[in-house]
């Protein structure tokens, strides 16, 4: 007999909300959390625009210490989010319960230090444009904040939810591009249905949206450059949509076994039914043409729920809003389920939160799961010009009430890392 | 019926040597790989010594010179580790590339200093200071296009699905130094749930460069002693004061048991039991007993249904840090009681230095090594040992004995635990 897996809890921080009604009610609404960046001059960037977590201070969420409130700002949005999920889910902060009690996150490394790094390597000069080594590693010793670096380990988040609650359990942290918190979440599914723990805490954080970030992607012609309106510039599965914008943010869920949550008459949200798991092992930045891993992770996912197509209602694509991407999963979701996909609702809300990178697939995993206890599906904001390669029903600009029975939220990375996952209501 | 883990191909790259034999060898020899820092000109910085993988020629293992230059070193060796490995099982000729993934754990990637360094030099304003105002532009025109390429930590293994054209399940773990035995952890189960036959499973970390050794020496936790490097790394001792930053790459293929018979694969050990935890204590102290440690030993035992008596040999975290070193041994008294003074506790990383994520993945070879070879390599350096360890850590020179199970332990900042039990093939088919 299969130990079956549900969600016990929700906690988010994200671009257009913090905590899980306010994420929500952003949602529902079309509200969009991208704007030009507050925390730089971006003057002289190609693109200038991301989704900004906004007005967040870690001490109205949790406890906080001198410690606490020197983190990066993933690892405090991490710590928000787990707070709120576990109170949602009911679960004591402290006890014994919490030496089984494992994590499993997809965080990304915290945000490099420019400024820093700046000061460093402009004191390293010998007359040429060029880092004089010698002189870099004595300015190195001297201002160089080796525990700040320390903690931008991507393993932090996890290992600070750990020592918040004491979770003595398998903690872990995979850092697979954009599927990563996705990909987190089914493997926690899977420590659970094996046994190894009966509650888990599970999701995501990234905070990409610094310079180094924004340069990056520039250089990899994967942004939007819609300065002039930010708010109109993701707009997946629009013919005009030209590059996913960066955003930032943490999704906590409490993973449960079935019988340890009704056991202690936890409300129950959905149960995972199915995660599947596939590399396209094609090219590193580019998508299988055919979208053979996207298809695959799909398939895999929908096999192991042994539900018919046609109860999945909803499928919150990862939909990032650029031109490959949107036109790919569109294919895949063709592959995966024939006719009825013409049928099925499609939305992608990073329209509204942008993309939050290693946290993307958690946060729209409790974007699902909400959709799924409130029969409400979330738009996919700024459609307004059809793409003949995108033909399906993307749920455009406004939210639709339907019944929900199961549904699926993609997630695909560089890497050709792709990953699919089934939630489906409560049965009983 | 469980399908059971086997190990049927080996490869490493390490500062003993650029494959698993000259390495072995090495770790037998009690030699070590510990020498002066080439990596950066460290004529300003103590300590003057890493373990540095030396010769190492990525070209040798990735045919387009353009592609070596989107792969910072970590994954250039892991691509060396894969392919030894990978020609070692012989697996490549039977195996369904749908049912075959890659599964490995790295480390964080430092940016390239000269590199940056000359985008932000490039950003300067009239008196000389960082200008944002500019970098947008002038980072942009003196970073390689690529760069970004370089730092995401899932193309480690991402590149080597690519040559093999491997589209079954694929992770990178980053729990820091307990990555690698969490990878093959993880690819083990995969293989158990039937998702895949064949997992290419290991790590890679390369970090010897300024930001990680400054960062390291700030911390306290890396020796800065001026003392001959090969004397450096010395887990156990009483003169002991923290690790030798060391870099390499280790990767086992782990097939399905049926799977492996089928094709007539020879069979190095089988994985029989994982065991993770956190001592969910301190973001770089271990807890004084090693509570964590003690828990991820128990659940390896319990998963493999062994116990302290069935246990040959540990490969222990032996990091050379006195306080890892003593809750390791604490820890290590705590679970197998009277019998921990009579198993042989041997730290590869007196001679490899601490090879940071990778060292779960070389240290997992070892164990497989000493099963297959019954010999278990020493811990070098260890003259006197420090209060409380009084353990047999094989010191100074290899032991020839029979090793039926041993056990890999892995520590980790952040407070990860990592054990995995191998268990040689004749003993029960």
């Amino acid at each position: 007999m299969k130990r079956r897996v549900v969600i016990t809890g929700l906690g988010a921080v994200t671009p257009i909300g913090i905590g899980v009604d306010k994420y929500w009610e952003g949602l529902v609404n079309g509200t969009c959390g991208i704007s030009t960046i507050s925390r730089y001059d971006v003057s002289s960037f190609a693109t200038k625009i991301a989704a900004e977590v906004k007005n967040f201070n870690l001490g109205d969420y949790s406890e906080t210490n001198a410690e606490t409130s020197q983190l990066d700002r993933r690892i405090q949005y991490t710590m928000a989010a787990a707070e709120m999920a576990i109170e949602n889910s009911g679960l004591a902060l402290k006890g014994d319960h919490w030496i089984d009690t494992g994590v499993y996150l997809g965080a990304g490394e915290g945000t490099a230090n420019l400024d820093e790094f700046a000061d460093m390597a402009c004191r390293s000069g010998n007359g040429d444009p060029t880092v004089d080594l010698p002189k870099f590693v004595l300015n190195t010793l001297d201002i160089y904040d080796g525990a700040a670096a320390f903690l931008k380990e991507s393993n932090m988040p996890a290992a600070f939810i750990a020592m918040r609650y004491g979770a003595m359990g398998p903690v872990s942290n995979c850092l697979t591009a954009c599927a990563a918190s996705s990909q987190a979440i089914g493997e926690a599914y899977r420590v659970i249905q094996r046994g190894d723990a009966d509650v888990m805490i599970t999701g995501g954080a990234h905070a990409m949206t610094g310079p180094l970030d924004l340069i990056g992607f520039s250089q990899l012609s994967a942004l939007s450059q819609n300065n002039q309106d930010p708010s109109t510039a993701c707009r997946p599965f629009d013919a005009k949509r030209d590059g996913f914008v960066l955003g930032e943010g943490a999704g906590i869920i409490v993973a449960e076994e079935l019988s340890h949550a009704i056991r202690r008459k936890a409300r129950i949200y959905a149960e995972i039914i199915g995660y599947g798991q596939s590399n396209d092992a094609y090219r590193v930045t580019d998508m299988h043409p055919e979208a053979r891993g996207a298809i695959r992770a799909i398939t895999a996912a929908l096999d192991e729920a042994r539900v018919a197509p046609e109860s999945i209602n909803y499928i919150n694509a990862h939909g990032t809003s650029t031109v490959e991407n949107d036109k790919n999963e569109t294919m895949a979701i063709k592959a995966a389920f024939g006719d009825y996909a013409y049928r099925l609702n499609i939305s992608s809300t990073k329209s509204m939160t942008g993309h939050l990178i290693a946290a993307a697939g958690a946060a729209e995993l409790i974007a699902t799961t909400l959709a799924l206890q409130s029969d409400v599906i979330p738009p996919t904001i700024n459609y307004c010009n059809p793409d003949p390669n995108c033909d399906l029903d993307y749920v455009p600009n406004e939210a639709r009430e339907r019944r929900i029975r199961a549904a699926i939220s993609n997630s695909f990375g560089f890497g050709g890392q792709n990953v699919s996952l089934v939630v489906a209501r409560p049965e009983f | 019926m469980k399908r059971r883990v086997v190990v049927t191909g080996l490869g490493a790259i390490t500062p003993l040597g650029n494959d698993l034999e000259k390495t072995w060898q090495g770790m037998l020899e009690g030699r070590s790989g510990v020498g002066p820092i080439t990596a950066f000109p460290a004529e300003n910085f103590k300590p003057g010594y890493a373990a540095e993988v030396k010769d190492f020629k990525p070209e040798q293992y990735v045919e387009k010179r353009k592609a070596l230059k989107m792969m910072g070193r970590n994954i250039q060796l892991a691509l060396a580790a894969a392919q030894m490995s990978v020609a070692d099982s012989g697996v490549l000729e039977s195996v369904d590339r749908t049912r075959m993934g890659v599964l490995l754990g790295t480390g964080m990637l430092n940016a390239d200093i000269a590199e940056l360094g000359k985008a932000v030099r490039a950003s300067r304003d009239e008196n000389g200071e960082f200008d944002m105002s500019r970098f947008g532009e002038a980072g942009s025109s003196n970073l390689f296009p690529l760069w970004l390429l370089r730092h995401i930590p899932n193309l480690v293994s991402s590149h080597i699905a690519i040559l093999y054209g491997a589209q079954g399940p694929s992770n990178i773990i980053t729990t820091t130094c307990t990555s690698g035995a969490q990878a093959i952890g993880e690819a083990a189960r995969i293989i158990e749930r039937g998702q895949a036959q064949v997992m290419l499973a290991g790590a890679s970390d390369a970090r010897i460069d300024i930001l990680s050794m400054v960062k390291y020496r700030k911390l306290g936790i890396m020796t800065t002693d001026d003392r001959d490097p090969s004397t450096a790394s010395r887990p156990f001792d009483s003169e002991a004061n923290g690790f030798v930053c060391g870099e390499g790459a280790a990767v086992l293929v782990l097939e399905e048991l049926d799977h492996a018979k089928a094709r007539g694969a020879k069979v190095y050990a089988e994985l029989v039991g994982i065991g993770l935890s956190t001592d969910a204590y301190d973001f770089i102290r271990q807890h004084p007993e090693g509570r964590g440690m003690q828990l991820s030993m128990k659940r390896a035992m319990k998963d493999a249904e062994l116990n302290v008596d069935d246990i040959d040999y540990i490969s222990p975290n032996g990091a050379s840090i006195p306080d890892f070193d003593i809750a390791e041994t604490r820890a290590v008294k705590a679970v197998f009681g009277e019998r921990a003074k009579k198993v042989p506790m041997s730290a590869v990383r007196s001679m490899i230095g601490h090879t940071h994520a990778a060292c779960g993945a070389i240290e997992a070879v070892v164990c497989v090594k000493a099963i297959n070879e019954s010999v278990v390599p020493p811990t070098v350096n260890l003259d006197r040992p420090a209060a409380e360890c009084d353990l047999d850590y094989v010191p100074k020179t290899a032991r020839q004995m029979p090793v039926n199970v041993a056990l890999s332990n892995n520590f980790g900042f952040g407070g990860h635990s990592a054990s995995l039990l191998f268990r040689g093939m004749e003993a029960r088919v």
